[in-house]
């Protein structure tokens, strides 16, 4: 867990670390793997993974439209927005 | 120094379900922004997915009509970016287990096919829409097509040409129409594509660094976007340069393709499980429900037309070809006798029509229904084949009814031989110059004769009878 | 007549007997939340709302379970048109359009929420000292942890400002602040309560679920609680029991696993003292003793600070300041837009947890962290199974003490995260388990841990309940013990 690592997973996460706690966030991180590295100790060579305690098979659902028009309702809430759209600033691609 | 391209396209087909993907939001297009968005496709928080269980079905139509493997359990993924009409910041797709894998597609070219092997096919949920232009210095975000789901269908890097490319856009769209899956409107964006290009040199086995160009949904731009990227990766490696791994936007205004920025720190999708979808499995009896039900394909259509119907070969497969026309085929054959006539119809003078106002068929003027009955009327001879194309013509600008406009016109064909007679015996005794001179020897003045009798009736005369009542007349 | 310390039964009863109308019982609450305002349980009150249902109540009587009892809900819980924050920044201002699934099923059952109570933010925490609201003060004492994330809750139960609080628990949120606050607390089986509404930490991990003074209530409201619902697919189709029937069944013969692989050594003698008296206790009723192992057990602390963090790095993605909740100012692009809003909208632990999330995920790692993680979780649930072929429920100490001083963990992420050791395995295997008050040492409360089998909610119920007709540690209050 070195700095370059910090600086692309915060990247991926959108998130900027102050540089004065960037080392203790350094620290804290490399910590944290170290810890879970325990879990390389154990042999998991034949297991599945669990992704979710259930693992019984999904229900899904009918192909009927069920939505109604919450428009003005959405647009609402949001934190910038004009009548129609939600707004960001420009994006150039 | 010779070289060969090598090809994969990544082919979005939107599924034509009336809801979305995991929510009851309307797929319907072009409706009022943000009218269509459900709070799950919002990604409120504390919302969660249910899947469309007839995604899955018209998923697994593709899957049989390309031979594939159908993974009766599939489960889904998170792709994790961030992106304004991304609403969750990741996109549900398929990855590890996609519902449908291998399979293959024929393509024609000019005068050659070609087997395409499809790699997978995989549901997901589509982004909304950015609109750029809006406003100054802010872009708009509409979700209406957030969650709409998509079938990825990922060919196999087989294709070496642009033409190539093109035929297998064109093949996969038949097919998903044929198929009742997707409604392959590519100016509504119901099919789009990226496509992966590079190049090597002849004999080299190891491929050579590809672009991807994404997003390209017309035949003219892919075929013009891919052949410039190869002119462009030619020259860059003759150049002494390398290609660079990158994704490249296609500008039909200038015809090229350029790099598109910010990509650098190239996304790590940080692909998992999606903990709030567990595996949906497909029974056997669905399986089995599905494969009877999947809707006749072109080939098919094209043998049946051919051996149960008599058509020849040419027409049945320009019929075939297309879905709209198949349909309009086969709803006008059902309403006449003689689907023959029918056939040569839409081939001939309904074709060049559509060509003329570049429509589709179903885009046209002419009801399946009124097409059966003017073929009718002119199978019963109540219409002459002649004076059949100007009703059709009266049809097409106007949508009127093919008797209404027979019996408003007083278009019925006269059959009545005594009449006809009659009418013949005049023409003939006001012609006696021409009479003479075809009893001499002038055998095309029959058809001055004819036509006088078409000007007396106003072309209504039954050109059968006529013929036979001159042949008789003039002996 | 108070309603301060009581139950729901006894406040049901207060009311039937008509002894306080459905309006005093609310202007109470409110009464008692204002006076204990330094407790800094709740982020939102909702008391004209309140007053005015109590109101409707007394014009009405009605006798649906829960009507005219004061429920505080966690303010991770989607209230319509009441602000929801999550104990965060990033949603300070954010009033859902929808109530959850929890909430609509309590609302209907009678129940009036009076307030949203404080939580660590995004549910990620163990002492309720990472909300953006402030800490949550210990009713049994001013420098004392809740414990978390659940805190709020706890502390408002503990006070006896309401006599019941929805909580979830992720890794030991409601269990852990119930033991430290003294007061009962159940986990349901994974998928018993729809997740619809419930703003998502770690998804396979999180439930919802009561925390009340006893094991009776928490059966009575968990009954209401639950439900089949189709918006939520990983909620659970199987029969719903009463989960109040089997609440006296005698315990004779009933098998309690005790943990070999456990290592009590590192606790303080007094809570090692209490855990046994407690099993005496229902040795003494007929149970028995039996060794078990879980030997895994020791790996769900790493186990599950890979899999949260990783499920919860991509659940909090959505927190962009796009289309809800705070947008930072002066952003002059989108780059911005994300990382001003996220950095200055997120806390510090959850910015350690997505950043640990992101790098567990990322390409190159994920077989060795996550994938990994989801193995050895396996192997944990596998042992869980093996177990309760021989034992109905399996009893631990809930947590290492009891509460701890606010800001003595300094700032070591792994010591807080240590705290969970005896909660989270519970939530690997998707088990019930909860907490309910065994003991006091130097005043300050501790609890019991039960687990149970899959869906055996009524089995933890049961031991429960007999439990506190035998003992009164669930009687004593901040104040004294209760009459």
């Amino acid at each position: 867990m070195d700095k370059k690592t910090v600086t692309t997973i915060s990247y991926l996460s959108r998130l900027k670390i102050d540089d004065e706690k960037e080392q203790k966030i350094i620290n804290d991180l490399s910590n944290i793997i170290e810890f879970v590295d325990q879990l390389n100790d154990v042999d998991t060579s034949e297991i599945d993974p669990l992704a979710n305690p259930l693992e019984k098979t999904a229900k899904t659902r009918k192909d009927i439209v069920t939505a109604k028009n919450l428009k003005k309702k959405l647009l609402e809430v949001a934190p910038s927005a004009n009548e129609d759209y939600f707004l960001v600033p420009r994006v150039v691609e | 120094m010779s070289w060969e391209t090598v090809i994969g396209l990544e082919i979005h087909v939107q599924l034509s379900t009336k809801s979305k993907l995991f929510s009851g939001g309307s797929t319907e297009f072009g409706a009022e922004s943000n009218t269509h968005v459900d709070l799950i496709d919002m990604g409120l928080p504390g919302v969660l997915p249910v899947a469309n269980r007839e995604a899955f079905y018209k998923a697994i139509r593709f899957g049989l009509a390309t031979g594939a493997n159908i993974n009766q359990t599939s489960s889904f993924d998170r792709k994790n970016y961030f992106y304004p009409d991304l609403p969750k910041g990741y996109q549900i797709t398929q990855m590890t287990q996609p519902i449908v894998e291998k399979g293959s597609i024929k393509i024609a070219v000019d005068d050659y096919e070609k087997e395409i092997n499809i790699t997978r096919a995989h549901l997901e949920e589509d982004a909304g829409k950015s609109i750029h232009d809006m406003f100054e210095g802010e872009t708009g975000v509409d979700l209406n097509r957030a969650g709409t789901p998509l079938l990825e269908i990922v060919s196999e890097p087989e294709i070496s040409s642009a033409k190539e490319a093109v035929a297998y856009f064109k093949a996969i769209r038949q097919l998903v129409t044929f198929l009742d899956i997707c409604d392959g409107n590519m100016a509504q964006g119901s099919m789009r594509c990226d496509v992966n290009v590079s190049i090597k040199k002849s004999g080299d086995k190891e491929l050579g660094t590809r672009a991807e160009l994404k997003n390209i949904n017309s035949f003219k731009f892919i075929e013009k976007a891919i052949n410039f990227e190869i002119d462009r990766q030619i020259r860059l490696i003759e150049n002494g340069e390398c290609v660079v791994q990158e994704t490249r936007l296609y500008d039909s205004e200038k015809n090229e393709t350029r790099s598109m920025r910010s990509k650098e720190e190239a996304n790590d999708y940080r692909y998992f499980p999606c903990p709030d979808l567990l595996p949906v499995i497909i029974s056997d009896k669905e399986l089995k429900e599905i494969k009877e039900n999947l809707p006749e394909l072109p080939e098919e259509k094209e043998i049946r037309y051919i051996n149960e119907i008599g058509l020849d070969e040419s027409e049945a497969k320009i019929i075939s070809s297309s879905k709209t026309m198949a349909n309009m085929f086969e709803a006008a054959s059902s309403k006449t006798d003689d689907a023959k006539l029918v056939a040569k119809w839409l081939v001939g003078d309904i074709s060049a029509l559509l060509n003329k106002d570049n429509i589709d068929i179903d885009e046209s003027n002419l009801s399946a229904e009124n097409f059966g009955i003017l073929i009718e009327r002119i199978s019963d001879g109540t219409i002459s084949g002649k004076i059949a194309k100007s009703v059709l013509e009266e049809v097409w600008e106007t949508a009127s009814d093919v008797d209404e406009i027979i019996q408003s016109k007083g278009l019925v064909q006269i059959q009545d031989e005594s009449i006809l007679e009659d009418i013949a015996k005049k023409v003939i005794e006001s012609n006696p110059d021409q009479v003479s001179a075809f009893k001499a020897g002038k055998d095309k003045l029959f058809g001055f004769f004819v036509g006088q009798i078409m000007k007396e009736t106003q072309g209504k005369a039954n050109p059968k009878a006529v013929n036979e009542i001159l042949k008789d007349l003039l002996k | 007549m108070t309603i301060k310390y009581k139950s729901i039964k006894e406040i049901k009863n207060m009311i039937s007997h008509k002894e306080i109308s459905n309006k005093e019982v609310i202007q109470e609450v409110f009464s008692l939340i204002n006076q204990f305002q330094e407790l800094n349980a709740f982020i939102t009150l909702n008391e004209e709302n309140s007053i005015k249902k109590a109101e409707e109540l007394d014009n009405n009587p009605s006798d649906l379970p829960l009507a005219g009892i004061p429920i505080a809900q966690k303010d991770l819980f989607c209230t319509e048109g009441l602000r929801t924050t999550c104990g965060s920044n990033i949603l300070n201002n954010f009033i859902p359009p929808y109530s959850a699934t929890v909430i609509e099923n309590l609302e209907n059952a009678g129940c009036i929420s009076v307030g949203k109570t404080n939580m660590d933010e995004f549910a990620m925490g163990s002492s309720n000292e990472t909300s953006f609201f402030g800490n949550v003060i210990n009713p049994w004492g001013k420098d004392l942890v809740p414990g978390g994330s659940s805190g709020g809750a706890a502390s408002a139960v503990a006070a006896g400002l309401v006599p019941a609080a929805t909580g979830t628990d992720t890794g030991g949120s409601i269990r852990q602040p119930a033991s430290l606050c003294g007061i009962t607390g159940i986990k349901p089986t994974y998928g018993r309560v729809s997740r619809w509404g419930m703003i998502a930490f770690a998804s396979s991990l999180d439930q919802a679920g009561p925390m009340a003074r006893t094991a009776e209530d928490c059966a009575f409201m968990l009954n209401e609680m639950c439900s089949h619902d189709e918006k939520d697919t990983t909620s659970l189709d199987n029969d719903i029991p009463d989960f109040e029937e089997n609440l006296n069944s005698s315990l004779k013969g009933k098998k309690i696993g005790i943990v070999k692989d456990l290592d009590l050594s590192s606790l303080n003698n007094d809570v090692v003292e209490i855990y046994q008296n407690s099993l005496k206790e229902f040795e003494s009723m007929g149970a028995e003793l039996v060794d078990i192992s879980l030997p895994h057990l020791s790996l769900s602390v790493p186990t599950y600070y890979v899999v949260a963090p990783a499920e919860c790095s991509s659940n909090l993605s959505r927190f962009d300041g796009v289309k809800f909740g705070m947008r930072s100012e002066d952003v002059k692009d989108l780059e911005e837009l994300y990382v001003k809003t996220r950095s200055e909208g997120f806390g510090n632990e959850v910015k350690r947890r997505i950043l640990i999330g992101s790098y567990v995920l990322s390409a190159g790692y994920y077989d060795a962290y996550y994938k990994k993680a989801q193995q050895v979780r396996r192997l944990i649930k596998n042992d869980f199974d093996n177990a309760f072929k021989k034992i109905d429920v399996i009893m631990t100490p809930t947590t290492r003490g009891p509460a701890f001083k606010i800001g003595s963990k300094g700032d070591d992420p792994i010591q807080m995260y240590l705290e969970d050791l005896f909660t989270i395995s519970a939530n690997l295997a998707g088990l019930p388990a909860m907490s309910l008050p065994n003991g006091n040492i130097e005043n300050k409360p501790i609890g019991l841990q039960i687990i149970g089998n899959f869906l055996d909610e009524s089995t933890i119920l049961n031991f429960a309940h007999m439990f506190q007709n035998e003992t009164n540690w669930h009687m004593y209050t901040p104040e004294g013990i209760k009459q």
